[in-house]
């Protein structure tokens, strides 16, 4: 069975992730997360502004269809802006603590954003040609363009939290996570699309609104839901008792004096070797 | 480029993103359950034993003593046994990560600032690491050219120090060691 446009499912996945989505920032606004994440806030309340404001360009039989995709063309390229602000303020927000890394963090991201700008440019060249009006093929290409950046970015983020251990804070994680998942999945559609596979199934429509939502629940779920803090430990493990067994119990691992004469012997070995 | 070659591509790149993407998340959720256990898995490193490795003194006495091509012979098996060594301090370092991520949710803010600390240090002897090891693969491939290891060391002494700190915050009776006595 095919979805036809305007149907009743067609109609709930357009409209409820960007209601969802709003009622989201609608909370986030009221809480300290605006001021963690303004750029995320931003993104989220136009993206849901952006998407009423074409479903009720669509729906309306007065509005031209070409100012339809005019409109579509515009919300694109601003959102395609925050999306790469997102990443920025992700980015910065899981480096800041950590002043060892930040720099080198950066640059890799940087370097990474580069390639994937150079990349998504040559795959431009190479997309398919399109009998359809230039305003309609083009987004096409430019969605493919954006997806493969903010998809490559968002996967750079991982790969660099993975391989230097950084830790996520949860709402960085839920944002990263929602959005690579709905970025990589508008990725493969448009590119499909792009490369003239894939072209006037509604079921590209369906699959995008359909991953979107789950991101924007995903997004809900890590952002509105807090992290269990743990438990203060029982006192009767914080003083140092005679009675207690160390489980493992190393040459010298009992007493705190001896590490931190371990401790000093060490320091003075490395620092004269550091100086030598 | 065949435009329906260059979608399959980039299908199958955002594909592997996306599991890679879930496969972050799910083993995130698995590492925060065994936290507790990694202390066990640390591996102490003898500092003395990688000083003497990285000594310049010791690799110019070598090039003395020793004829040229077994000198390069004796050099590759230092930088082999080098590499062991930085190998074991970024695991150390990644699993001190995981456990002072877990002190980061502790109520007692000194435990978190000593756990932030750990944990940026931990980094920094990664990060190191990743730095020596190239120099190492480069040295294996040139073993008569100088190479400072120096970095690693020192950001290894100063995770020791974070390390045994946080331990003896959370546990006094359990600390934990990354170096051997």
């Amino acid at each position: 069975m095919t979805p036809q446009a305007h149907s009743l499912l067609w109609d709930y996945l357009w409209l409820a992730p960007h209601i969802l989505a709003l009622a989201l920032v609608g909370v986030l606004l009221r809480r300290e997360f605006r001021r963690h994440y303004p750029i995320f806030c931003t993104y989220l309340l136009f993206a849901g502004v952006e998407g009423l404001c074409l479903f009720a360009l669509d729906v309306s039989p007065k509005v031209d269809p070409v100012a339809w995709w005019q409109a579509l063309w515009v919300g694109t390229v601003i959102e395609g802006i925050l999306k790469f602000a997102v990443i920025g303020e992700l980015l910065h927000r899981q480096l800041r603590s950590w002043p060892s890394i930040a720099k080198l963090g950066r640059n890799l991201v940087s370097g990474a954003g580069v390639l994937l700008v150079f990349l998504a440019a040559v795959a431009a060249a190479f997309s398919a040609h399109d009998n359809a009006p230039w305003y309609i093929g083009s987004i096409h290409v430019l969605f493919q363009t954006i997806y493969f950046a903010a998809a490559g970015l968002i996967l750079s983020l991982f790969v660099l939290a993975a391989w230097l251990h950084i830790p996520w804070e949860r709402q960085g994680y839920g944002i990263a996570f929602g959005a690579g998942l709905v970025w990589c999945e508008h990725l493969a559609m448009w590119a499909l699309v792009a490369g003239g596979i894939l072209r006037n199934s509604p079921w590209i429509d369906i699959a995008n609104m359909a991953t979107y939502h789950v991101s924007v629940l995903i997004w809900s779920y890590y952002l509105l839901t807090s992290e269990r803090k743990s438990l203060p430990k029982d006192d009767s493990r914080h003083r140092h008792d005679d009675s207690y067994d160390p489980p493992n119990s190393g040459p010298s691992s009992g007493e705190p004096d001896d590490h931190e004469e371990t401790l000093n012997d060490w320091n003075r070995e490395l620092e004269r070797l550091i100086h030598q | 480029m065949n435009p329906s070659t260059l979608a399959v591509i980039l299908v199958v790149f955002a594909i592997t993103a996306l599991l890679y993407v879930g496969y972050s998340t799910v083993s995130k959720k698995l590492q925060t359950s065994k936290d507790n256990s990694r202390s066990f898995q640390i591996e102490p490193l003898d500092v003395e034993a990688f000083r003497n490795l990285v000594d310049p003194a010791e690799r110019e006495y070598l090039r003395r003593r020793l004829p040229a091509p077994e000198f390069r012979e004796v050099q590759r098996q230092r930088l082999r046994a080098m590499a062991d060594y930085v190998h074991v301090a970024a695991r150390n370092a990644a699993i001190l990560v995981s456990i002072a991520q877990a002190a980061l949710s502790s109520s007692d803010p000194r435990t978190v600032e000593t756990a932030r600390h750990l944990i940026d240090n931990a980094m920094l002897v990664r990060r190191n690491a990743f730095y020596a090891l190239f120099r190492i693969n480069v040295a294996l491939a040139w073993p008569n050219s100088g190479l400072a290891a120096a970095p690693i060391l020192h950001g290894y002494e100063r995770l020791n120090g974070s390390a045994m700190l946080l331990g003896r915050l959370q546990n006094p009776a359990v600390p934990v060691r990354i170096s051997a006595m």
